[in-house]
């Protein structure tokens, strides 16, 4: 079990964070990361648009029978390859986690939720922070490197 | 397990096939179903397959896009042997498969399909080589779709599927 590196793409698609913690990607440079980011970000608007399912409209639910919207299509959540696999986590905000593991990692979503946790400790409550700015804070690195320490020498 | 669609891209990006087991989805632009559009229904409703064949020609625009950056993305991570194999959203399940020579075969299912990597390879092998490949009278490059769209291909490829589901 390993979880190689995190990445965080804000609303409007820019990098704000990148870290490797395990060897086993291809290392890249700050800029590839920065392209990666972008990349992402369209290719996630994308694949929200390309949903083939009929999508009823508005229903009333069978309880109360109020007017009741079904969930808006979502965008790309689990991506598999033969050498990794990539989960991203959207938030209601349009900020995106990305977190690279290898194949049989199981529970990625327990550990998503734990980041974004921690995200929301050191960074969101941060006064010094400044929003969809590149997230420097020595709290969140620290909490985040030993949590995911733990993940990987289990 | 429901499939949705199936694609083939050539080595110059261009759709060759195309197909579709589900009706299209019924967005805000979509027209009224044709029985209870006003008479005059031939106009409308050979609009209504304009627009339809629009929207699946823009769709297999956007599946080689995202497909092509996405290969890309993982070649660049993951090394130049690896490959790009599925992604998930809460709706659908987008598998692909690259041959050799950069033909790529994507399939849309729902989420709880398991990896049909081994499905677009039978295809690829059994349906595709057998029947376009050696077929003489089909061209070496298929533009427009041209020599895939034969009868024992299309056959073989709806049992295929149909038989999945």
């Amino acid at each position: 079990m390993t979880v190689f590196s995190l990445i965080i793409i804000n609303k409007a698609g820019g990098l704000v964070f990148n870290k490797m913690f395990h060897d086993g990607l291809n290392k890249i440079s700050t800029n590839d990361h920065l392209v990666l980011a972008g990349t992402f970000h369209g290719v996630h608007a994308i694949t929200t648009r390309l949903n083939p399912v009929n999508n009823p409209g508005p229903t009333p639910s069978p309880a109360t029978g109020i007017l009741t919207r079904p969930e808006p299509p979502s965008g790309l959540e689990v991506l598999e390859s033969e050498n990794f696999r990539l989960q991203c986590f959207n938030t209601q905000t349009g900020t995106k986690f990305l977190l690279f593991t290898d194949t049989t990692q199981a529970n990625v979503d327990v550990t998503m939720r734990r980041i974004y946790e921690l995200y929301s400790d050191y960074v969101m409550k941060n006064p010094f922070y400044q929003l969809e700015m590149p997230i420097r804070c020595d709290m969140f690195d620290r909490k985040l490197s030993s949590y995911i320490r733990e993940i990987n020498n289990r | 397990m429901v499939i949705f669609s199936y694609y083939i891209f050539d080595r110059h990006t261009e759709c060759i096939y195309s197909k579709s087991w589900v009706a299209p989805p019924a967005d805000g632009s979509a027209p009224p179903p044709l029985s209870a559009a006003p008479a005059g229904g031939p106009t409308s409703s050979a609009a209504a397959d304009r627009r339809s064949m629009n929207k699946a020609t823009d769709d297999a625009k956007l599946i080689f896009g995202t497909v092509f950056s996405l290969r890309n993305m993982v070649r660049k991570l993951g090394g130049d042997d690896d490959a790009f194999i599925s992604y998930r959203t809460a709706q659908y399940k987008l598998h692909f498969y690259e041959t050799a020579s950069n033909l790529r075969f994507v399939m849309l299912t729902d989420t709880s399909t398991p990896s049909m990597r081994n499905v677009l390879h039978q295809i690829y092998i059994n349906l595709w080589v057998e029947y376009v490949v050696k077929n003489p009278l089909a061209p070496i490059e298929h533009k427009g779709g041209v020599g895939v769209k034969n009868e024992l291909f299309e056959l073989g490829l709806d049992q295929f599927v149909r038989g999945l589901m």
